[in-house]
């Protein structure tokens, strides 16, 4: 969770650890690119307007890093306009979250994303299971 | 009459149909057209699970075009669409005087799928009975005909897919737990739309590419309505935008897709959460008063904010509510307001 306010990333931090989350607090860009380098986590949640490296900048540099680059990120901004969801599409971000914002429909963003990647982790055990089987075992059913 | 009705519907989509393939880049799909592959090379049974919509189908047909079986039929069935008392004879065929109206013999759709692949959509939705006798098709390799006591080898690769945890329905009853075993040896899933929300922009120009070709005419979309379908949450997935698209092309008479074009539900953003109706209606069961109230309560709070500005005093103004009680109210409800913006929002 990325903010550079502390209000509101200690309100945020607390209401995803509400819902059962595990997060870690980052209060820059800077901060949130060594930590995602250090851990990658499931999902970045990053406020757009920053001092110095604004949100849409440190997307560039996660997507820029093959360690970082397909660690879904949410977007939360107060900017609610067509020019900052278009820039958002353009840098194929997950999803997009207007402040202000509705813990349920926060933790549901979460979710979709958490499901996705779950999605990805059963077709990889299937993938994984077919290699390590008979190279191409056409046992039928 | 309806078998007829689903045979002839189904005929011209046996030939590979190259405007069926999976689109999309984002790592997800990525990985799974990988595994797609992998899956051809194998002829094991496959159970696809996804949201409807999602693309199941597609996979089905990009396993069978990738497989040994690919210059044979791929035979789609709807499971859910097929009435009860007609689906034995759909799927396996009938002789003839096997029941009233069985004026000639027939074949079922397995014997179309010999040597190719049969798509069981909606498998969920199979009756008991029929479940039982899939599980002796895939367990014996032979199919008896309606009125038969003949058992006729058939070579099919079955695909079934499901749009519901099929596991809860073996749970209930519902489903064979055996048949379901058998299914799920190869295990595939699909993400729904808007889990993949960055290949909304590419199958969107796949569509506006392929209705160019299909109804002639130039058209494009500007960049602030894909903005807004980028952002809708697509509860019918690919197939939804697929249609909303072909609307829009079909309805319209210049070649930009603009706005106002655009349905109401999607203009205003975020339906997914906002549309699910609050049920107003005390049914058997009873409800949660206090749990409606609730969700009343943080909707309007929400569209109080939304329309004030971000301002939390015009917004308590909205609702007829003291500062101090909205922001009560607004704790409790849980939004969470930045603090950037200071004290109005």
């Amino acid at each position: 969770m990325v903010d550079d306010d502390p209000d509101t990333l200690a309100i945020l931090v607390r209401y995803i650890r509400r819902e059962g989350f595990t997060v870690t607090q980052a209060c820059s860009g800077t901060e949130c690119l060594r930590l995602a380098q250090q851990h990658p986590p499931d999902v970045i949640l990053l406020d757009l307007m920053m001092p110095e490296m604004d949100g849409f900048a440190v997307r560039r540099a996660l997507m820029a890093d093959p360690g970082t680059a397909e660690i879904p990120v949410i977007m939360l901004t107060a900017r609610d306009d067509v020019e900052a969801r278009a820039q958002g599409m353009e840098l194929g971000v997950s999803d997009f979250i207007a402040k202000p914002i509705v813990r349920r429909e926060l933790a549901e963003r979460i979710h979709a994303q958490l499901d996705m990647l779950a999605a990805d982790r059963a077709n990889f055990a299937t993938l994984d299971q077919l290699n390590r089987s008979k190279p191409n075992g056409s046992k039928k059913g | 009459m309806a078998v007829a009705s689903q045979l002839s519907t189904a005929e011209p989509a046996w030939q590979s149909a190259p405007e069926h393939t999976l689109i999309g880049a984002h790592p997800t799909i990525v990985k799974l057209r990988a595994l797609i592959e992998r899956v051809a090379a194998t002829d094991t049974t496959v159970l696809i699970t996804g949201e409807s919509g999602s693309g199941k189908e597609i996979v089905a047909r990009e396993i069978h075009g990738l497989s040994r079986r690919s210059s044979r039929n791929f035979v789609p069935v709807n499971c859910a669409a097929i009435p009860n008392e007609l689906m034995e004879s759909e799927m396996f065929g009938h002789q003839r005087g096997a029941f009233t109206g069985a004026a000639l013999p027939r074949h079922g759709l397995f014997s179309l799928a010999d040597r190719g692949t049969i798509f069981l959509d909606e498998i969920s939705e199979m009756p008991l009975q029929l479940q039982a006798k899939l599980l002796r098709v895939l367990e014996d390799g032979v199919v008896r005909a309606v009125g038969s006591d003949r058992a006729v080898r058939v070579d099919a690769r079955i695909i079934a897919a499901t749009n519901t945890d099929l596991m809860a329905a073996v749970k209930k009853g519902k489903f064979r737990e055996d048949l379901f075993y058998r299914l799920q040896v190869v295990p595939v899933v699909v993400p729904p739309l808007r889990e993949r929300r960055s290949d909304i922009p590419l199958l969107v120009d796949f569509f506006l590419d392929r209705n160019r070709e299909r109804f002639g005419g130039q058209w494009s979309i500007t960049r602030e309505a894909m903005v807004h379908l980028w952002s809708y949450d697509w509860p019918g997935n690919v197939r939804e935008l697929e249609n909303l698209l072909e609307r829009l092309v079909i309805l319209n008479e210049g070649p930009v897709i603009d706005v106002e074009m655009l349905p109401e539900n999607l203009k205003n953003g975020r339906c997914h959460l906002a549309e699910a109706p609050i049920a107003a209606e005390l049914g058997e069961s009873g409800v949660d008063l206090n749990a409606l109230v609730r969700e009343l309560e943080g909707r309007m709070i929400n569209e109080a904010l939304k329309l004030a500005g971000g301002n939390k005093q015009a917004a308590a103004r909205l609702l007829g509510l003291k500062r101090t009680t909205f922001s009560a109210k607004l704790r409790r409800c849980g939004v969470i307001t930045s603090g950037n913006d200071g004290e109005s929002a």
